[in-house]
Order: structure tokens, then sequence, then C-alpha cells
């Protein structure tokens, strides 16, 4: 039987030779067991560096963006959330549906390296691959099993939509969520809601006061695809370059602001943050408020919507004293 | 109105939309309704011209409350620009006080051009009630 990483690379290689696409974005090996970044594969022949494997977490789409100006098409694997990012840029008009050939990938999760590396303390690993629902971890004294389940990255254990929501050809037959995730969605959300008021302050300035300011967060986001971002521009200059709570404080509210009713769950944000600042907290309460008051909407689900914050209704409840 | 010179006098910015309350303020004024000094108008074209880092930036150069005043829903100049406010500043906030900053430093209120008294009592209540917060301290730059 072919490998998944095969069949990610009979699909790249054929698009190519057949001349459907110029480039195929994917993942690729790097020096180290934990590396999986995002390849750009021209040519039929370098297709063979295609993968598929634990740590394929990284997002192609945002790469799109690069292409804007270019008229040739671009073929992308896209998993779950990956495809939800392509709805996001087609619903922001910042990506046509025609210059994209998507290739989807069901996603059964993705292993998080830190988990595995303090699973083997002292130990030195040379590779980490998957069978079903277990991980075969080589170390320098033999191989291990680890069930997969227990190693997934927190942003995958919550996620609803681990097939494509949109593709053209799909790589491998659909999974199934995994159980539970519903009921997870809100859980870290309704923690906070019920600190205190200055306790709730006090968490999040422990939170914030960590942030470098690296803009990773902002960078990985595929709903953060302005052209110029207000933290970037000169004048008016939404923020100083000093580092100073207040505003970073101004940055991560108008940033979480920003991608309310757009924000689709990726959980990237968090995943990359170097100060482990739980962004999905405030991302979700958005999510959580829009529900509640504007009806249920899941962003990156039809690029036809109008993402809740860029329309209304006349009945629609306030938030505030509206007599 | 007396303004007392010992104790705490809140400094609170009043976004108000150019063609209700704006009007309710100046109604308030040529009807001799007293509102405190400390209230700021901001006249903007519409309350949802009011973006939501005004709101941060004016918490960081001191403000201790922020208010934004428009059209009531359905009577927007625009048609449906406070309809946009309404969405927007339900979501805000309840994110702000989700992150720990009193409901009563920011508000959202709408208050047509012929509600020169409404005017005033939103402006006295907000005062008052931010008296007895005290100052606020939250998003307040260091600088």
């Amino acid at each position: 039987m072919m490998g998944q990483s095969e069949k990610l690379q009979k699909i790249a290689a054929e698009a190519l030779e057949q001349g459907q696409v110029t480039m195929v974005l994917g993942w690729c090996k790097k020096d180290f067991w934990w590396q999986a970044p995002v390849a750009f594969i021209t040519d039929p022949a370098s297709a063979a560096r295609l993968v598929w494997d634990p740590f394929t977490v990284y997002n192609p789409v945002k790469y799109l963006l690069d292409n804007h100006h270019c008229h040739e098409k671009i073929g992308v694997f896209v998993k779950g959330c990956d495809s939800r990012a392509v709805n996001r840029l087609l619903q922001d008009r910042r990506l046509e549906r025609e210059k994209v050939v998507l290739f989807g990938v069901p996603c059964d999760g993705k292993t998080d390296a830190a988990k595995i590396k303090a699973a083997f303390p002292g130990r030195k690993i040379s590779a980490v691959s998957r069978v079903d629902e277990k991980l075969l971890v080589d170390t320098d004294s033999g191989t291990e099993t680890l069930p997969a389940a227990g190693y997934l990255l927190d942003k995958c254990q919550t996620c609803r939509h681990p097939n494509p929501v949109v593709y053209d050809v799909l790589a491998w037959e659909k999974v199934e969520p995994r159980p539970g995730v519903d009921d997870a969605r809100f859980v870290r959300v309704a923690a906070v809601e019920q600190k205190e008021l200055e306790e709730r302050y006090a968490y999040w300035l422990r939170q914030f006061d960590r942030c470098l300011r690296c803009f990773a967060c902002r960078n990985v986001c595929a709903a953060c695809n302005c052209r110029t971002c207000i933290f970037d521009q000169a004048e008016p200059r939404w923020i100083g370059k000093a580092s100073d709570l207040a505003d970073t404080l101004n940055y991560q509210i108008i940033r979480a602001f920003h991608v309310a009713g757009r924000c689709f769950e990726c959980g990237e944000c968090e995943r990359v943050c170097p100060a482990d600042i739980p962004l999905q907290e405030l991302n979700r309460k958005l999510i959580k408020d829009i529900n509640e008051y504007f009806g249920e909407y899941e962003a990156g689900l039809d690029p036809n919507d109008k993402p809740p914050l860029g329309t209304y209704r006349g009945e629609d409840p306030a938030g505030f004293d509206e007599s | 109105m007396s303004v007392k010179p010992e104790g705490f006098e809140p400094l609170i910015v009043a976004f108000c939309c150019n063609w209700c309350s704006y009007a309710g303020a100046d109604l308030a004024g040529t009807s001799r309704m007293a509102y405190p000094t400390n209230v700021r108008i901001i006249r903007v074209p519409c309350s949802s011209r009011v973006n939501p880092s005004f709101i941060i930036r004016a918490f960081q150069r001191g403000a201790d409350a922020v208010l934004v005043a428009g059209c009531h829903p359905g009577d927007c100049h625009y048609h449906s620009g406070n309809f946009f406010t309404r969405r927007r500043f339900t979501v805000l906030k309840q994110m702000l006080e989700y992150m720990g900053i009193e409901p009563e430093r920011f508000q959202v209120r709408w208050i047509s051009g012929s509600e020169g008294a409404k005017f005033a009592s939103v402006m006295n209540n907000i005062t008052a009630e931010v008296k007895s917060l005290g100052p606020n301290r939250k998003l307040r730059d260091a600088r």
C-alpha cells in the first residue's frame, strides 16, 4: 500500500507534470525530526521532498498572499484548518479561487514535539513517525511506542474540522472529529470568566507582561491579512516602539478585536507564541459572545457569508444600556 | 454646578455623534441644564466612526471613563452606522470586562438631538459612577 507521503508526492508530481499548476505548497523534512516546514515545489522531480508526518502543522495558505499579483496557478495541500484559511482569504477578497488548486488532506491531529521531548528526558530522539493511533519514537536506546492522542498539540485537541471544508482533490478518506471537541471549545474561556474582575485584570497583565511584541501571532494568522497592518504603519502610529505594557495591551486587545468574527480557531497564534500567552482564550471569548448575541456563526466555512461584525440586523440585542 | 477643589475629579471622554448626541449636548446647553465639566466631548461624524483603538488610546492617555453616544438604532443619519456600532461595541464591552476593566469605565448610550435632559442625566450619572470608582489605572501608559 502506498504511504501517505507518497500519496502527496504523487498528487503534486502529476499536477506539475500536467501543467495544472506551476508550484505546489506542501511540507518537507529539515535537519531536525520535529521540523516539517512548508516546501515550495516547482518541478515534478522534487515532489519527492514532500512529506506527511506528525509535525506538518504549518499552514501553507498564508504564503498565497505573496502570489497576489501573479497570474500563475498554485497547488496547495490543505488540512482542515488550512482550508478554512483559504475561505478566510476568499471572504476577505485577498485570493481568487481560480488561481489555486486545493489538495485536501484529512488530518488526524498533529503531534506536539515538546510533549515528546518531555516524555524522554535526557534521551536523543532521531525520528518520530505515526501509524494510525500510535507514535513510533526512535531514540538512542531503542524505539518506543506512544499513544498519539496523548501527545497532540493543544490546538488539535479541540479541532472541530479535521477534514478540509473546501478542496478540489482529496488525498485520502475523511476522518472523524475527535469525541468531545464541542464541549471542550469554551472550557478555558469559562474558567477565566469565573474569576473576579480584579483577578481577571491581574491574570491578563501577567500573561501580556511576557509579550515580546514579536508579532508572530499576527504574522501567522490568516485573518490578519491587511496589506498594511495598523501596527506597522508610521502615521498614525498606534503603538510605540518602547517596551510599555499599556502599548502591549493595546496591541493585544486590538489584534483580538480585529479578528473578531473572522477568527476560525486554528490556534496557530497560541502555538507560535514564544511566551506561551493563551491567545485562544481571547479569540474564543469573542466567538462565544458573537454566538450568544448575534446567533451561531462559524468563520471560514462559507466564503460568501458576511462576517458578523460586517453586517447587522435591526433587532440585534445590545450588550449595554439601550434605555 | 459646583466643582469641589478637593477630591478626585475624573476625566471622561465622550465620543458624540454629530447628528444626535452632539445636538443633544447643544440642547442641554441652550436649555441651561447643568452637567459636569469632567466630560470632554469629541465630535465624530457617526458613532460607527469610533475606532476601538480610540477607546484604548483614551484609556492609555489618562481617561477615567469613555462614553460613545450615538443616534437611537434606526435613526442613524447615515442609515445604518449605529447598527454596526451596536454590534462592535457589544463585543468590545464584553471583551474589556473579560479583561478586567470595570463595566462603568466604558459605556455606550443612545442620545437623540431632542434629548437634552437625557444627555445631562447620562453625563451626571457617569461622572458620579466614576467618582465613586476612583481613578482608572488600568491600560494606562507608564510614560
